[in-house]
């Protein structure tokens, strides 16, 4: 190896380095007799030069570093604009600023609601009012077709199609028509492009695409305010027109008919294809070859809208709700149906076996059953006094917490089970006669005594439904106990019957206490009547007490006629006494319990057991 | 679409005959009552230039006055061009149309601008002076019309086009 002289080891000529001091207590350390510091430079040399380039390098990053955030901002702004389609610098961006944004959501929770708060209300606000026009018009659709056949019929197709009612309705709901499309330069109101449905009259596409532009910006300016809203729907008759706005763009779609929500979705989702195409394009590139554009011809043909409308609005398979909630509902509608039926059927049939009772009752017409199922029941009738009562029947029919009534009127009834009670409580006979009664014949057996048999068969025929009597009775011997006992029993008849009569009379006053004609043929008779009344009292152990009454009629005042009914009962006492009956009491202007509504007098009795 | 459209806005005092111009140059879509309620009307009509590609004029006449207001102000956003209109019987219009030319050009710098000084037809009524016209065409193109006879008309809307081609 041959030295290489004065030189580095390339055999480059070595320039004279000035000192460096930091390098002084390096050659002091060194001290090293002159050859030794020229063979050093001769071997390091290289090195030692590389060393202070490493250095001024990193000398040099670190104040490229230091200077960084001032330059970062305009860097990056630069970068973008020469990113030319190629968008590494957003790229590599967007990871940092994400996660950023995260951060920044969890640390500063506030300043980000505070900027985002104007954006959001706007936002939320149209959306909520477009959710809500859409939601109106579904309504609108579905409550006028709910309850017409046409309404049935889409109902029975959304439920064998296993869709929700309101796609049904809305798929028969299109009949509409897209009959002008425009896409309109949103600054300017210049059409970008425009396209009417076959068949149309021309029209001035610019003229009326600015005028909607103006009209957009007049509502806007008018009623608009702060918020910046802007002209999205027009309406006159059965012509719509509908307005999607975008930051370059408008797209209008002039409309007839009753166009479906869907429309509006894809307008905003056509527009919105439209500007991502935009994009392309420089901020400031002019708009006016958009229209010639064949993608832009493609999505904003009318034809083209309208079948993907109705696509977007056809029954989709993917969507079939489950038909078990319908199902569960269902079943239980028709378990409820079912108990109701039921329930219903039950109480159908009581009330039938409760009327068939009702029917075969003797002495009882029914004339209708008033009911509410398992609620209340009223029971119709006629019902005859002697009858057995209805109470046993009605507590019989098993209504659950429904307690009968019972509405009933009198009758007489001739069925043969009545008659034979009515003789029964009538004749009253002794346990040795045997009282029937078959096809309203009485038949009397037995043995009684004779005052009883006598009293009988005269009594018997008179008895009410009785049509004939036949008579097998034997007289008894009796004793006189019996006999007492029967001819007080005649003795009571008797005055029951004198009394019944008694108390039907009265005497008739034309005004005050004038007597009407005939007056004293009446008084005369009640005389009798008291006379006869005295002399049976005795025999049948009772004390009579006759009590005189006056009556008036509804004319006059109260006072007044209170007068005159103790005028008129004092009156009768006295003509009585005159004929020699006493003990007739006066009630003064006391009214009999049946208070008749006449101009009269008459005599009340009460009858009581005689003290021993 | 044939012709290259461009918005021409039309500003001038009230009475100036804009709307007088328009009519006397289209045929109108949009009925006057318009310009009353909304404060605009729009018509269309396609300039033919000799050697050039036909030029379709988007003509917004907004309702006269004699400065511009917010509604207005939107009415010019992208306009190209603006026809100015001064009625030659009141020196006061051309005042005004100068004074809406300088307020639109905050919103609208670069656009084309043409005066048209209407009411030709009663040129002896004129207020407005040949020397002040005469300076006013050192500055900007400027026509005499008349909405009446329709002199001129056609020349200060072929000029607009001209321009915008240009």
């Amino acid at each position: 190896m041959t030295s290489p002289g004065i030189g580095d080891l390339a055999g480059r000529p070595v320039a004279p380095r000035m000192a460096d001091p930091a390098e002084a207590p390096s050659r002091e350390a060194s001290e090293a007799p002159g050859g030794f510091e020229r063979l050093r430079e001769l071997l390091l040399g290289g090195e030692r030069r590389e060393l202070a380039d490493a250095r001024a390098r990193i000398a040099e990053l670190e104040r490229a570093q230091r200077d960084l955030p001032a330059r970062l901002p305009d860097a990056a702004v630069e970068a973008l604009r020469n990113e030319q389609g190629n968008p590494r610098v957003a790229a590599a961006l967007s990871e940092p600023v994400a996660q950023a944004l995260g951060a920044a959501v969890q640390k500063h929770r506030q300043s980000l609601v505070d900027a985002l708060f104007p954006i959001l209300g706007p936002m939320i606000r149209k959306s909520i009012a477009e959710a809500l026009r859409s939601l109106v018009a579904n309504l609108n659709g579905a409550i006028e077709s709910s309850f017409t056949a046409r309404g049935l019929k889409w109902r029975f197709e959304a439920w064998r199609g296993g869709v929700p009612y309101a796609e049904v309705v809305l798929k028969h709901r299109l009949a509409y028509g897209i009959d002008h499309v425009f896409l309109i330069e949103r600054a300017s109101g210049l059409v970008l492009h425009h396209a009417s449905a076959p068949g149309l009259p021309p029209l001035d596409a610019d003229a009326i695409a600015g005028m909607l532009t103006a009209l957009g910006d007049f509502v806007d300016d008018s009623v608009g305010g702060d918020v910046g809203g802007a002209l999205e729907s027009a309406q006159v008759g059965a012509d719509l027109v509908w307005v999607e706005h975008g930051p370059r763009a408008n797209l209008a779609c002039f409309v007839h008919g009753v166009p479906p929500a869907q429309l509006r979705t894809l307008m905003e989702q056509r527009l919105e294809e439209i500007h991502a195409h935009l994009l392309a394009l420089p901020p400031d590139a002019p708009l006016q070859s958009l229209g010639e554009d064949a993608l832009v011809r493609g999505l904003l043909a009318p034809a083209a809208l309208l079948r993907d409308t109705e696509e977007a609005t056809a029954p989709s398979s993917a969507r079939k709700p489950s038909r078990v909630p319908l199902l569960v509902i269902g079943a239980l509608a028709l378990a409820l149906l079912g108990g109701l039926a039921w329930s219903r059927w039950r109480w159908d049939a009581r009330i039938d076996a409760l009327r068939a009772r009702l029917a075969a009752h003797p002495g009882f017409v029914l004339t209708g059953i008033e009911a509410r199922a398992w609620r209340a029941l009223t029971v119709h009738g006629l019902l005859d006094p002697d009858a057995e009562p209805l109470d046993a029947v009605l507590a019989g029919a098993d209504l659950g917490a429904v307690v009968p009534t019972l509405d009933a009127s009198g009758y007489v009834s001739t069925d043969d089970a009545v008659i034979a009670r009515r003789a029964a409580r009538l004749l009253a006979p002794p346990g040795s006669v045997t009282l029937a009664v078959q096809g309203r014949v009485l038949r009397l057996s037995g043995t009684a005594p004779q005052a009883w048999i006598d009293a009988a068969q005269a009594r018997a025929p008179w008895v009410a439904g009785v049509a004939r009597v036949e008579s097998s009775l034997s007289a008894a011997a009796a004793g006189a106990g019996d006999d007492a006992a029967v001819a007080q029993r005649q003795a009571r008849l008797e005055l029951e019957r004198v009394l019944a009569e008694l108390q039907a009379r009265h005497v008739a006053f034309v005004q005050g206490v004038d007597p009407a004609d005939g007056a004293d043929a009446v008084v005369d008779d009640l005389a009798a009547s008291l006379r006869r009344v005295t002399a049976l009292a005795p025999a049948a152990k009772v004390e009579v007490g006759i009590r005189a009454y006056g009556s008036n009629d509804e004319s006059g005042g109260s006072e007044t006629n209170a007068r005159v009914r103790a005028q008129r009962a004092q009156w009768l006492e006295h003509a009585l006494a005159a004929r020699g009956i006493t003990g007739v009491s006066v009630a003064d202007s006391a009214q009999p319990a049946d208070a008749p509504n006449r101009r009269g007098a008459e005599l009340r009795a009460t009858v009581r057991e005689a003290g021993p | 679409m044939n012709a290259s459209s461009c918005k021409v806005c039309m500003l001038g005092d009230f009475g100036v005959g804009k709307t007088s111009l328009v009519a006397r140059y289209v045929r109108s879509t949009f009925s006057d009552k318009y310009l009353t309620t909304v404060g605009v009307k729009v018509d269309s009509k396609e300039v033919a230039l000799p050697g050039c590609e036909p030029v379709k004029l988007v003509l917004w006449d907004i309702a006269g006055r004699s400065a511009l207001d917010a509604p207005s102000t939107s009415y010019l956003r992208g306009a190209s061009a603006l026809l100015l209109v001064a009625d030659g019987t009141r020196e006061a219009s051309l005042s005004s149309a100068l004074n809406l030319l300088m307020q639109s050009r905050s919103t609208l710098p670069d656009a084309v601008a043409v005066l048209a000084v209407n009411k030709l037809d009663i040129v002896e009524r004129w207020e407005v002076a040949a020397t002040t016209l005469a300076e006013m065409r050192r500055s900007l193109p400027v026509f005499e019309t008349s909405a009446l006879s329709g002199a001129g008309v056609e020349d200060a809307f072929a000029e607009i086009a001209r321009r915008l081609v240009g």
